[in-house]
């Protein structure tokens, strides 16, 4: 864990940069808001030469939030299949004016390219342990999508990589750098300690059938057979869907359950002690992985024990999507990337928090109507309505920017990453073992075999 | 006596046809302009730091809300969301579909000014009829069947507007 915060968040830097992106737009005589330039060079920036690597969707949507970090240059692309290729060459090309270099494969690329700064990995699941190895041992800075690996041990070549070379290697658990999750860990739980004990950890991402099918593709556009073998592919439709198939990823719960289980060791402060799984190919059933999964984590805190459920379901979206919730003896904190799905409350019996409303920092959220009695509440049974809150404030950047806004800082020598390598391992091993719970039908206690690198 | 009376009643008829021009070709314009300005619109979150404790947070934590506005930077001719079920449309010509998104939006604008300038309103009528068939096309590849149905309606107004073309007053160019 890195409690302390990047020095790039600090409120100078902060207004400095404003006021550059202001001045930007007065000369350019457009709107100070306009997305600041990204062209090569950006004043008060050193220029990192950054390659891409993989420009499916993650890595687009990475480069994305990268188009609005100055100081930029993209010198390469590499991707496997030429239509995602040749789509993210034009996107470098209409925000950097002119063309990045292509590649299809990785060690040509390596092996052609001088004086990159840093790569962004975002192929799939099983690559990214040999993806990011390689560009350490290149003497590159490496930023890689989560999940780490598809298998624990690939992850700990990349800890022990990173570690050899000296290199940067941060992982892409984006919460961590989220200005919301910081706040909500430093101000509200470690600080005010609004939670009182944390007791329990609810959370969940749950997906409707219509939005986990399986992704299609022109068949113009087929990647030849052999091309796909030689990079770990049966075929283009496993290409489009390497999520679904053990042999190349961990499935939904590491897809999107690492982020969040994630959150879990990190607000808590400590691994896990066991997990305990449950899962069924219930909608999907020719898939591999499960497609509906239920654990539950334990954790010795040193405030007491704490159990944190947590489900991932490709079959329905009931529930609201995907968030956290961290349930406390004085009040409960539910978060999410997306703020309209967060909430605070606070227990009844809790202290008042009207000073820290004063203070700025919570909001008083605005009171929903009372329920009217209805006959069948047993008034004994029930407990007081818990009295609702919100954070301060919002934070309105991609998501992902942040994280990547670390990354670069941290090649800069300005801060320190928020999810290197070895921290994202202790959070991510625990994950690897879900699984193997779920298929075996028994809990697993963890070991320091389990859990270290 | 009944002469007076005809040409009451034409006058009367000739009024409305003018009037009827006149409020066709200043929908048809208005919806075309602002589909067309539309286009470079966008919403920006606030990017005001909140204070906390009586000092401007230091984790960024920024004023919520958004606001919307519009620059080039913003401009989106065919919507993302639909721009990825047209490049997997086998019928969809690959070539022509970012000319198209490049275009779209300044045609839109170009031919909105036309109509409620009233400069060339036959061919400017003629030209939004061509561009709503593309878009009706698009449409149709990829089974919007709603959106389909509201540029008929479209399509019949054009239409309806050419016919009382001769009825069109209040132009800059009448010719064409």
């Amino acid at each position: 864990m890195n409690p302390e915060l990047p020095s790039f968040f600090s409120r100078r830097d902060f207004l400095s940069k404003s006021m550059a992106t202001a001045g930007a737009g007065l000369v350019l005589g457009a709107p100070s808001f306009l997305r600041a330039a990204n062209k090569d060079g950006a004043p008060g920036a050193e220029r990192i030469n950054v390659a891409l690597v993989g420009m499916g969707k993650q890595g687009r949507v990475l480069f994305e939030a990268m188009a609005n970090i100055p100081g930029l240059h993209f010198q390469a692309v590499c991707d496997i299949w030429d239509y995602n290729l040749k789509g993210g060459m034009g996107k470098v090309r209409a925000l950097q004016g002119h063309t990045p270099k292509g590649y299809a494969d990785i060690d040509e690329m390596l092996a052609t390219e001088k004086g990159l700064d840093a790569v962004i990995i975002s192929t799939p699941d099983f690559w990214h342990s040999p993806h990011t190895v390689k560009c350490l041992e290149a003497g590159i800075n490496v930023y890689c999508e989560k999940m780490m690996a598809h298998t624990i041990e690939a992850a700990r070549d990349m800890v022990r990589a990173a570690e050899k070379s000296g290199k940067l290697c941060q992982i892409g658990h984006q919460r961590r750098s989220n200005p919301r999750y910081r706040y909500t860990l430093d101000k509200l739980i470690n600080e005010h300690k609004i939670c009182g004990q944390i007791v329990n950890i609810n959370s969940q991402w749950n997906r409707a059938v219509n939005s986990s099918q399986d992704i299609g593709f022109n068949k113009k556009l087929t990647i030849d057979t052999a091309v796909l073998n030689k990079y770990g592919f049966a075929d283009m439709n496993q290409f489009m869907n390497w999520r679904t198939f053990r042999s190349l990823s961990g499935g939904p719960i590491s897809d999107l359950g690492a982020h969040q289980i994630d959150i879990f060791s990190w607000f808590l402060g400590v691994p896990p002690k066991s997990v305990y799984a449950s899962g069924g190919n219930d909608f999907f059933k020719e898939r591999e992985h499960f497609d509906n999964m239920m654990c539950i984590f334990e954790y010795d805190t040193p405030l007491g024990g704490v159990r944190a459920f947590y489900q991932v379901l490709t079959t329905t979206s009931a529930g609201g999507g995907f968030w956290e919730s961290f349930m406390g003896t004085e009040g409960t904190i539910k978060i999410s990337e997306i703020s309209a799905n967060s909430a605070i409350y606070r227990e009844d019996s809790a202290p008042s928090w009207d000073h820290l409303v004063k203070r700025g920092i919570l909001k008083k959220s605005v009171a929903a109507p009372a329920p009217a009695p209805s006959a069948d509440a047993v008034a004994s049974y029930e407990s007081a309505a818990a009295e609702a809150f919100e954070l301060p404030g919002g934070f309105g950047k991609p998501a992902h920017q942040p994280h990547l806004e670390n990354f670069f800082a941290a090649i800069r020598g300005k801060a320190k990453l928020t999810c290197d390598a070895r921290h994202a391992f202790e959070s991510e091993a625990p994950i690897y073992w879900v699984n193997p719970s779920a298929l075996s039908h028994k809990p697993i206690e963890f070991t320091a075999e389990h859990l270290s690198v | 006596m009944s002469n007076e009376s005809n040409e009451t009643c034409c006058n009367n008829n000739n009024l409305a046809l003018t009037f009827g021009a006149l409020l066709l070709r200043l929908w048809l314009g208005v919806r075309a302009l602002q589909t067309g300005i539309e286009k470079f619109s966008g919403t920006k979150s606030s990017e005001q730091i909140i204070d906390v404790d009586g000092a401007a947070n230091e984790y960024g934590l920024t004023a919520a809300g958004s606001v919307k506005n519009y620059a080039l930077e913003n401009y989106n001719g065919v919507p993302e969301a639909l721009m990825a079920k047209f490049q997997a449309e086998p019928l969809m010509l690959k070539f022509a579909l970012p000319l198209y998104d490049k275009i779209l939006g300044p045609v839109l604008l170009i031919l909105g000014i036309t109509l409620l300038l009233g400069i060339a309103n036959r061919v400017s009528l003629f030209l939004l009829g061509l561009l709503y068939i593309s878009l009706t096309w698009g449409l149709i590849l990829i089974k919007q069947d709603e959106g389909v149905s509201w540029l008929g309606v479209h399509m019949i107004l054009i239409v309806m507007a050419l016919a009382v073309a001769e009825h069109n007053r209040f132009t800059i160019l009448k010719k064409w």
